[in-house]
């Protein structure tokens, strides 16, 4: 019982990560209809950046953990969306009106791109930094198995759902999330209305540049260690989140996250853990044959 | 990072500088953290190292690149709309002048790689270089299949390229199969995984498609990788036997009572032989798979491919069984993709799970996108490019992957609808024949 | 149609060219980028050092060395495209690959050019598919495997041991031999796992640890992992010890696990830096800011070896060469080297080392 909490605890927290890059790959596709397949790589460039900020607070001999995350969290949102603009602006923003696979490829192009920019630039090595947030709560003192939740767990789950309360409401209360819900219906026709599209898809992608550069900060603070090579895995699990989740759908994101997170946990708790990427894309499968468009996904309306 | 974006009127001098500047100025803000600031590990622990030089430099050069490329767009937009103005022929009539150069580079193609090797004979790197380029030549027109034809978004092709390949070894090591022996099994079996996959996957479509296909691409490769009693787990499967030049083995000692190739026509031994004959191998299986590819769209099956591409609702609505169709374009995909995998193989002479990963599915992909989809030519013209952009690269070491993705994302802005994007319309009406569409977006 | 014309392509151009050259050009080949990175730069390093020692002695046989470098990033179908420019570059020696993937299915195309080679792969397979080109300088996964799973089961008798490893070659055959020789010696792993290598989240895994009373990680892989494992367990409260392989080497553990470093034991071959023949060389790499850790002394013995091995035979001709490999006996930093039929070295002795602030150094 105590050893299915924590491996509960394990999971939420890796869902909570998951979910956060998985509403960046589903608001991209919500409105612009393509993967962005470099989103992955973009919550690497984040981390990379959190690492380096991180080094220079250290530097500067700031002790204060509350003063340092908001940096390190002001610094990498700001750098990484200006990252996400740039990809859009580059890499997708030319293709726009053209086949639906040609933004995909140039995404793909972009991925190994930032990849070996990264690699070129920061080097090949892991960057370490010192473990920012030790210790936790003793949750259940059990004889056999202690219970505890991880200060930065504790960050990363907290963080996560105040970032989604917020996040709902500005795409459901503000003029921007109106405009930015326009154009996902109807490109033309909120044009028309004298929405500005090219700059609403921007904004757009920098939001999710910025939850990407969120869950970067949030990697480095709780695993320490960084490479060029985590946007991969990352990116190809918290997409698989988002279609899980039902592409397109903000709560979806968030619920195919923690649903991947805990299938992986309590898989590899209970099972064999050699074998979870195979339970989490049968699963998947199974449920894309229930619900061809995802848990909450709404289904496509054809017209013909 | 320069952008292109498409001027609506001349440009002042003031003005170019204006959007160069700005160019500049957010090449300052992304090289900021990646350029001008790195970690490096002092003593055990990180310290931070600035390189403002190099930041510096990178900032000039982003405002040099786009004073220039902005410039070369202006100057080439115009000259082309020169040309245009200037020329008396209609969009139809260079479409069908393009095609039939298309067709002239295409047999000139064919006559030049017939007579490589011949030229290259004692070169072991363009010939295995040559080689890989047709193996993805060939895993070009599979996927072309699925993806150009059918419109289906596959991202696990790999899958079937790893089936093929593990059924060769296979059947090679455990049972002693030859080569022939195994190259129609090995592609019946990938044909079957096809529809296996296609099967439960049917009612998917776009994206959600692509996500499965992918997850399935992953669940192949993860049960190779831990079957260790099937597949040799991470080891792969090595010492696979090399194919024979009908029964003549190239070695350079010949077994007990067998003949080596070189014995047999009284040449010296040389390890170029077995190159030469497997460059041969793979090059007729290509322009099988070609004339069976360029036959199938001629057949009402291919037809009715394209026919599922453009709209699925229509199809339908016509009595067409969408099931049979799609099951159809997966299979077939699958087992050109296993042919492949049966070669890959036999030349490499050892697999293991690390070549059939989702980078693979990805490069595949593209090849058959930047090619500009259905365009069998451009299949061949992507997957030269993207075997010897790396290949080249060597030079720049470091820099070639970089290189690599860059031009991904360069042609694709340059050309959207891919290098070849004209399509020739398999079927012609003979009254309006000009008239047929040359590219419906596939959207 | 085409088997005539493949004939006469055959016939007509059957024969070699071969150039003669005014240098020696020899070769490395490794992972330069990608994931393995730093492994391929240690093997540059020491290269680069040997080559440059090497020329200055007058160089082998009276002509200079040139140093080719190739990058396999650990893919073997990049392997595979190297090792056909080395030999289009008309290589006498190859020290590579590093992974054994990668230096499986490049070693059939070197021989098949009559390359030699030294390799630093430990998976047994690399010399027991009865190619005779091939040379290893390091010991075997199962001797490796032998020594570890050995050390545990007496250092660590009634202890709750667990095995895990990372579904590479090099990872699965370590830990697999070191199950072996726990168990041959009376201490049966409490638990068996696997880990996908390139992941960050092993927070699984370390809780599953914990639940079993786990003490000893016995784990086959790359130091990365074993660094991110360390920093989790700590984090849940877990006191382990992880035994691992030669990959532990890297210094990068310790600055990614930080003082959970000195709970990391591995096995290698006894520490050439401690050799006093070698004093003179460590002293000159230390004096160029390289630590002459990891393979960066068995990279320059490699290129030590062909120069022996080439003085003996006083040629660069394949077969000479071979058999003064096999024959002779090598004087090189790394200690003497000789080689028994299959081209495994005859005495690899694997010494277990620790962690121990910063340095590694004989475990007691």
């Amino acid at each position: 019982m105590a050893y299915a909490l924590q491996q509960l605890i394990n999971g939420l927290t890796l869902g909570a990560m998951y979910g956060l890059i998985a509403i960046g790959y589903t608001m991209v596709y919500g409105i612009i209809g393509m993967i962005n397949f470099a989103h992955g790589d973009i919550f690497m460039v984040s981390a990379f950046i959190a690492i380096t900020a991180f080094t220079i607070l250290a530097a500067a001999d700031v002790t204060s953990i509350p003063l340092a995350l908001t940096f390190v969290l002001i610094v990498s949102i700001f750098f990484t969306s200006a990252y996400g603009w740039a990809v859009e602006r580059t890499a997708y923003r030319p293709l726009r009106g053209s086949t639906r696979l040609a933004p995909l490829i140039s995404a793909i192009g972009m991925s190994i791109f930032l990849q070996n920019t990264v690699q070129l630039t920061q080097g090949a090595r892991v960057k370490p930094i010192p473990p920012v947030l030790e210790g936790g709560i003793v949750l259940w003192d059990n004889p056999t198995f202690t219970v505890q939740i991880g200060w930065s767990q504790l960050l990363i789950i907290v963080t996560t759902v105040i970032l989604m309360t917020g996040f709902t409401w500005m795409i459901t209360q503000t003029p921007f999330g109106r405009q930015q819900r326009a154009c996902e219906q109807d490109r033309t026709m909120a044009s028309l209305l004298g929405v500005n599209v090219d700059r609403t898809i921007s904004y757009t992608f920098m939001l999710g540049a910025a939850l990407a550069a969120v869950a970067g900060v949030m990697v480095t603070v709780y695993y320490g260690v960084v490479d060029f090579f985590i946007g991969f895995l990352a990116g190809i699990k918290a997409f698989t989140a988002a279609v899980l989740g039902g592409i397109g759908s903000l709560p979806g994101a968030m619920l195919g996250g923690l649903l991947i997170g805990l299938i992986e946990s309590f898989w590899a708790a209970y099972l064999w853990a050699e074998y979870k990427d195979v339970a989490t894309f049968s699963i998947l499968c199974l449920v894309l044959m229930l619900r061809p468009s995802g848990l909450l996904g709404r289904p496509e309306v054809e017209k013909v | 990072m320069s952008a292109v974006v498409f001027a609506r009127h001349a440009m002042t001098p003031a003005e170019r500088l204006r959007d160069a500047g700005w160019v500049a100025f957010v090449g300052l803000i992304l090289g900021v953290p990646l350029i001008g600031l790195t970690t490096v590990d002092v003593g055990g622990r990180l310290g931070v190292e600035t390189r403002f030089g190099l930041l510096a430099a990178f900032v000039a050069a982003a405002f040099a690149g786009r004073l220039a490329l902005r410039w070369g767009i202006d100057h080439m937009r115009n000259r082309k709309l020169a040309r245009e103005q200037a020329s008396t022929t209609t969009a139809a009539q260079r479409a069908h002048g393009a095609q039939r150069l298309v067709n002239i580079v295409g047999w000139v193609a064919l006559g030049a790689s017939i007579a490589l090797p011949i030229v290259y004979s004692d070169n072991r790197y363009v010939v295995d270089t040559a080689t890989t380029v047709l193996i993805y030549v060939m895993l070009g027109w599979g996927l072309n299949v699925v993806v150009g034809l059918a419109g289906l978004l596959d991202l696990g092709y790999v899958a079937f390229y790893a089936v093929g390949a593990y059924s060769y070894a296979l059947l090679s090591t455990q049972y002693g199969w030859g080569f022939w022996e195994a190259l129609p099994v090995s592609g019946a079996l990938a044909a079957s995984f096809g529809i296996l996959l296609g099967y439960p996957i049917l009612r998917l479509r776009g994206d959600y498609l692509a996500i499965v296909t992918l997850g399935f691409g992953e669940i192949i490769r993860v049960i190779l990788v831990n079957w260790t009693e099937f597949s040799g787990g991470p080891n792969g499967i090595s010492s696979i036997p090399r194919p024979s030049f009908f029964g003549l083995e190239f070695t350079r000692r010949p077994a007990e009572g067998e003949q080596t190739f070189a014995g047999f026509f009284g040449l010296d031994f040389s390890a170029m032989h077995r190159l030469i004959f497997l460059y041969y191998l793979i090059l007729v299986l290509a322009l099988l798979t070609h004339v069976f590819v360029s036959r199938l769209r001629k057949l009402p099956v291919g037809r009715a491919w394209e026919a599922l591409r453009e709209d699925e609702i229509a199809c339908q609505a016509m009595g067409m069984n969408t099931t049979n169709i799609k099951l159809s374009a997966f299979a077939i995909g699958a087992m050109l993709g296993g042919f492949a995998g049966v070669f890959f193989a036999a030349r490499q002479g050892f697999i293991s799970p690390e070549s059939f990963t989702f980078t693979e599915s990805a490069i595949i992909l593209a090849i058959v996108v930047l090619g500009g989809m259905g365009s069998q030519m451009g299949v061949v013209l992507a997957a030269t490019l993207l075997v010897l952009i790396p290949e080249f690269g060597r030079n720049f070491s470091e820099y070639r992957m970089l290189l690599f993705g860059a031009a991904m994302v360069l042609i694709m802005v340059w050309k959207p609808g891919g290098l070849l994007s004209h399509r020739e319309p398999t079927v012609r009406l003979q009254a309006t024949g000009a008239a047929a569409s040359d590219k419906e977006g596939a959207r | 149609m085409k088997k005539t014309l493949l004939a006469t392509a055959v016939l007509a151009l059957g024969g070699f060219s071969s150039a003669a050259l005014a240098d020696l050009t020899v070769a490395i080949a490794g992972p330069m980028t990608g994931q393995y990175a730093s492994a391929g730069d240690q093997i540059r390093k020491g290269a680069e050092m040997a080559i440059a020692d090497i020329n200055a002695r007058g160089g082998v046989l009276g002509e200079k060395l040139v140093l080719e470098v190739g990058d396999d990033a650990c893919d073997p179908k990049q392997a595979v495209s190297v090792a056909n420019t080395m030999v289009n570059k008309e290589i006498a020696f190859m020290h590579g690959h590093w992974c054994s993937s990668s230096t499986i299915p490049a070693s059939e195309v070197y021989n098949e050019a009559d390359i030699l080679m030294a390799t630093v792969s430990t998976n047994p397979q690399v010399t027991e598919r009865g190619l005779n080109n091939i040379f290893r300088i390091m010991g075997r996964d199962d001797q490796q495997g032998l020594v570890a799973g050995g050390y545990i089961a007496e250092k660590f008798a009634g202890k709750k041991v667990a095995v895990v490893d990372d579904k590479s070659a090099y990872g699965k055959g370590l830990a697999d031999e070191m199950a072996k020789a726990m168990e041959a010696k009376g201490l049966a792993p409490t638990l068996r796992e696997a880990i996908t290598a390139g992941e960050k989240d092993y927070s699984g895994l370390v809780t599953k640890l914990k639940q079993a009373g786990v003490e000893v990680m016995a784990y086959g892989g790359y130091h990365t992992e074993v660094a991110l494992i360390l920093r989790q367990a700590q984090a849940a409260g877990l006191q382990l010890t992880v035994m691992g392989g030669d990959t532990m080497t890297n210094s990068e553990l310790v600055t990614a696990a930080g003082p959970a470093a000195d709970n990391v034991m591995f096995t290698f071959s006894p520490d050439a830096r401690k050799n006093p023949d070698a004093a003179p060389v460590v002293e000159k790499f230390r004096a160029a800011k390289v630590e002459p850790e990891g393979y960066v002394l068995y990279a320059y013995a490699a290129m030590q070896l062909f120069e022996q091995a080439a003085t003996a035979a006083k040629s660069t001709d394949y077969v000479a060469l071979e058999k003064a490999m096999r024959d002779g006996s090598f004087n090189t930093v790394i200690g003497e080297l000789s080689f028994d039929a299959k081209g495994d070295q005859k005495a690899p002795g694997f010494v277990v080392y620790r962690w121990q602030g910063g340095q590694y150094d004989y475990a007691q």
